[in-house]
């Protein structure tokens, strides 16, 4: 048989042969690829980013799938809520020292804002 | 044949964890600043000389005043250094009166000073003259 130049086949002809090819493979070399692209895909799925971005529906939510990752993110929305309460009692803090000041310094007298 | 090595991927808990520890620490530290805000009451010889002087007038009845008050007052000590020395004047006078009002009479007191703030200049002007000339009686 003449050998033949990979180059020199269309797409057609090589996919024609490796079809053939297929065909004569004993079972242990079947269940050998088989098992060589089980590991591929496995080893595809861990190489995923940490967070998966998609969630099919054109829009991107950073969404949490393991237990670490829930984790991650359920501490991150606790520290973002102790933030903002400390936030919010400062500035209240803040706006009453300043009111009392107003109260205690203004040329008004102070009871004509007073309940008795 | 193209030898290529082999990467072992990082497992993707890794990196979380990393972030689950520093986020939890973030938020202990958050928690904290929050306790901080309600501090322990101060007894009245632990004051610093200049908070000592704005809070003069309650210098006796300090160590009894509920921790919240104490720490509204130190909030608001923290202002008097700024003050002209007229106002200093007023806020010494007021201050006693003013700490034995109940925090809802001192609550009702700042919504009425901060809704009068509002009015416009000319009405809160027509008020002031009309309490002067209510005084000068």
């Amino acid at each position: 048989m003449k050998p033949t130049n990979p180059h020199d086949m269309t797409p057609e002809a090589i996919a024609g042969l490796l079809t053939r090819a297929t065909e004569q493979l004993d079972n242990d070399t079947v269940a050998a690829l088989r098992r060589a692209r089980n590991l591929a895909l496995e080893r595809q799925a861990l190489n995923q980013p940490v967070f998966a971005l998609n969630t099919g529906h054109g829009i991107h939510w950073p969404t949490p799938h393991t237990t670490h990752q829930w984790m991650a993110m359920a501490a991150l929305l606790i520290a973002l809520l102790a933030g903002g309460i400390s936030y919010w009692h400062h500035a209240h803090e803040h706006e009453m020292s300043h009111l009392d000041i107003a109260i205690l310094t203004d040329d008004l007298p102070m009871e004509i804002f007073i309940d008795r | 044949m193209k030898q290529s090595t082999p990467t072992r991927p990082t497992p993707p808990g890794a990196a979380c964890r990393g972030l689950a520890i520093s986020v939890a620490c973030l938020t202990l530290l958050c928690a904290l600043s929050i306790s901080s805000a309600a501090a322990s009451p101060q007894p009245w010889h632990s004051l610093t000389p200049s908070q000592q002087e704005a809070l003069a007038p309650l210098s006796k009845q300090w160590n009894s005043l509920p921790e919240a008050q104490q720490q509204g007052m130190l909030n608001v000590a923290k202002h008097f250094p700024e003050l002209s020395t007229e106002e200093k004047q007023r806020f010494l006078s007021r201050l006693g009166a003013w700490s034995k009002l109940t925090p809802e009479q001192r609550q009702a007191a700042r919504d009425k000073y901060r809704a009068f703030s509002q009015v416009p200049e000319d009405k809160r002007e027509q008020v002031r003259r009309m309490v002067r000339e209510e005084q000068a009686k």
